[in-house]
C-alpha cells in the first residue's frame, strides 16, 4: 500500500516536473476543470430553474472550454478555496470573481482582467454622467468607511453627509437629503435591486477606485496563460464579452450596471 | 507604549476636527437650550393651567419615546413627507451673508432637523420642571394677587412665575446639561458634532482610545464649565 502511494506521489511529481504543459494535458484529457462560485449571483450560482451552474464567470469558463474544444467541468468553490484548489492542481483555472492583487500573484498567475469593480455612486437617472458632476452634489456615505475617506480626499469641496449604514444613506437619497450615495458597486447593486422605486435611480457609469478580476491560473504555465489571454481578447473583439456582460448586468436585468470596462482596457 | 494606545498620538489635523465638532456641539446645544426653554415655559404654563387637556398626548409622546427614534423620525420620516419644492430648498446650500472670504450659510437640513427634534425633547422635560415649579407656589398666592385686582396674566407674570422660577431653575439647568449630551445622538443623521468627529478620527487613524478619550474630555469640560458658569448666577438671584 505504502509503495503504491509513494509510486503515485513520485509519478505525480515527476509528471508535474517534466511534462509540465497544462495546455497539452487539458487537450489530451478533453476536459477543462474550472473552479467557480456556486452561490454568488450573478457571478456563479446554481440556477434555481435548471439546477445548473450559471453566471458571468461560468459563461466565460464555457467560452474558454469551447475555444479549446474540450468539455467544461465546474468545481464549486468559496473565496477561501480558490488559491488552494489551483496550487493543489485540483482545477486548471479559477473563474470566481477573483480580484487581482499583488499578494495573490505570489501564489497564482492571473489573466488579463475581464471584469472590474469599484467604488461607485447611485443617483437619480441622468444626474451623474461624469466624475466632475460629483462636485455640485451633496453625497451620502457610510460613516467611518474607506469610501467616506476617499470621497473627502478626492472631492474636498463636496458636502458629505455620513449615515450609520448604506440602507439609511439610501433612504436619505430617496428623501432628497443627498443627491448621491457612494459604496462598492456590488453593495449598491444589491441595494438597488430591492428598492421599490429603483427605476428612478441608476449606478454611475464611472468609478472612484478600481479593482480588477481575472482568471486565476497555476504559476509557470505560460502557454495556458497565453491561450486564456488571447481568448479573452477575442471574446471582446467578437462582441461575445459584451453579450455575456449584458446577460447578467445589461439594461434588461434586475439590477443593471453600466459596462465601463472592456477586456484589454488599460488598468 | 501599551498596545491599546496603538501607534502615536493624534495629529493637529485630527485635533482640529474634534474642535470643529466641539464648536458645532456648542452651537447646537445653545440653540436647543434657547428654543427648548422658551417652548418649555409655555408648555409648562399651559399644562399647569389645564386649559388644553389634549396637550398631554404630544407631551407624553415626547417624553416616552427614545430620543434617537425621534431624531430619526423627524429627519427621515417627516423629512420624506415634505413637499418636493421644500425638500429641494432645504437640501441646497444658501448663503445668507457674505463678506469677502467669510460667509454665513443657512443651516443644513441635518442641523435644522437636529435642532427641531432636540428642542421638542428638551421642551417636554423643561415643561415638567416649570409645571412642578408652578405647582409648588401656594394656592393662596394666586388668590391674594387676584384680590389685589391683578388680571390673571398679571398674576402669572409678576407673582407666580418669579416664585416658580426660583424652584425650577436648578432642575432646568440639569435639563440644559442633558441637552448638551443629547446632541451626540444627532450624528445618526449626519450632524458633524463632537461624537461624529470622534468616530471619524477613529476610523481614519485607528487611534481608538485617543479619539474617544479626547471627545470624552471635551464633553466633561464643556458640561463642567457650563455648570460652573451657570449655577452661581442662577443661585445668586435668591
Amino acid at each position: 500500500m505504502k509503495k503504491t502511494i509513494a509510486l503515485a506521489v513520485s509519478l505525480a511529481l515527476f509528471s508535474g516536473a517534466v511534462w509540465a504543459d497544462k495546455l497539452d494535458e487539458i487537450k489530451k484529457a478533453g476536459v477543462l476543470r474550472v473552479a467557480a462560485f456556486d452561490s454568488n449571483p450573478p457571478f456563479g450560482f446554481v440556477d434555481p430553474q435548471t439546477r445548473q451552474p450559471a453566471g458571468l464567470d461560468v459563461d466565460v469558463a464555457q467560452a474558454l472550454a469551447k475555444k479549446l474544444g474540450v468539455k467544461l467541468e465546474l468545481q464549486a468553490t468559496n473565496p477561501a478555496n480558490r488559491i488552494p484548489l489551483l496550487t493543489a492542481n485540483k482545477v486548471d483555472l479559477v473563474a470566481a470573481n477573483f480580484t487581482i492583487t499583488e499578494e495573490r500573484r505570489k501564489q497564482v498567475e492571473f489573466s488579463v482582467p475581464y471584469f472590474a469593480t469599484g467604488q461607485k455612486f447611485i443617483a437619480k437617472k441622468g444626474v451623474l454622467k461624469k466624475p466632475d458632476d460629483i462636485k455640485a452634489l451633496r453625497v451620502g456615505v457610510d460613516k467611518g468607511t474607506t469610501q467616506e475617506a476617499l470621497l473627502r480626499e478626492k472631492y474636498p469641496q463636496t458636502p458629505v453627509v455620513a449615515y450609520d449604514d448604506t440602507p439609511l444613506a439610501f433612504t436619505a437619497l430617496r428623501n432628497g437629503n443627498v443627491q448621491a450615495i457612494t459604496q462598492d458597486d456590488a453593495k449598491l447593486l444589491a441595494l438597488l435591486a430591492n428598492a421599490p422605486d429603483k427605476a428612478k435611480y441608476e449606478i454611475s457609469p464611472f468609478a472612484l477606485t478600481r479593482e480588477y478580476q481575472g482568471i486565476g491560473l497555476p504559476r509557470g504555465e505560460e502557454r495556458l496563460a497565453k491561450f486564456v489571454n488571447a481568448t479573452l481578447q477575442e471574446l471582446e473583439k467578437t462582441g461575445q464579452a459584451k453579450q455575456i456582460y449584458d446577460r447578467w448586468f445589461g439594461p434588461k436585468t434586475k439590477a443593471p450596471l453600466p459596462r465601463d470596462f472592456k477586456i484589454g482596457d488599460p488598468t | 507604549m501599551p498596545a491599546w494606545l496603538g501607534q502615536g498620538l493624534l495629529g493637529s489635523e485630527q485635533l482640529g476636527w474634534l474642535l470643529q465638532g466641539l464648536v458645532l456641539t456648542i452651537t447646537l446645544s445653545a440653540a436647543v437650550i434657547l428654543t427648548g426653554l422658551i417652548l418649555g415655559v409655555l408648555l409648562g404654563i399651559a399644562r399647569q393651567q389645564g386649559h388644553w387637556p389634549w396637550l398631554a398626548l404630544p407631551h407624553n409622546a415626547l417624553r416616552n419615546t427614545p430620543l434617537l427614534v425621534q431624531v430619526l423620525f423627524w429627519y427621515f420620516a417627516v423629512g420624506g413627507m415634505l413637499p418636493e419644492a421644500a425638500k429641494i430648498w432645504l437640501n441646497t446650500p444658501h448663503v445668507l451673508w457674505q463678506w469677502q472670504d467669510l460667509s454665513l450659510g443657512w443651516p443644513s437640513f441635518e442641523f435644522l432637523a437636529a435642532w427641531w427634534s432636540l428642542s421638542l425633547y428638551a421642551m417636554a422635560y423643561m415643561a415638567e420642571d416649570v409645571r412642578s415649579g408652578l405647582n409648588a407656589v401656594p394656592r393662596g398666592q394666586w388668590e391674594a394677587a387676584q384680590a389685589h385686582g391683578l388680571r390673571p396674566w398679571q398674576v402669572l407674570r409678576w407673582i407666580i412665575l418669579p416664585q416658580a422660577w426660583q424652584i425650577a431653575r436648578i432642575p432646568l439647568l440639569g435639563q440644559g446639561l442633558n441637552t448638551i449630551k443629547n446632541t451626540s445622538l444627532t450624528m445618526a443623521i449626519g450632524v458633524m458634532e463632537l461624537s461624529y468627529r470622534s468616530r471619524q478620527v477613529d476610523a481614519q487613524t485607528l487611534l481608538t482610545f485617543q479619539a474617544f478619550a479626547v471627545a470624552t474630555l471635551l464633553y466633561v469640560l464643556l458640561n463642567l464649565l457650563t455648570q460652573r458658569w451657570a449655577q452661581p448666577r442662577l443661585e445668586a438671584k435668591q
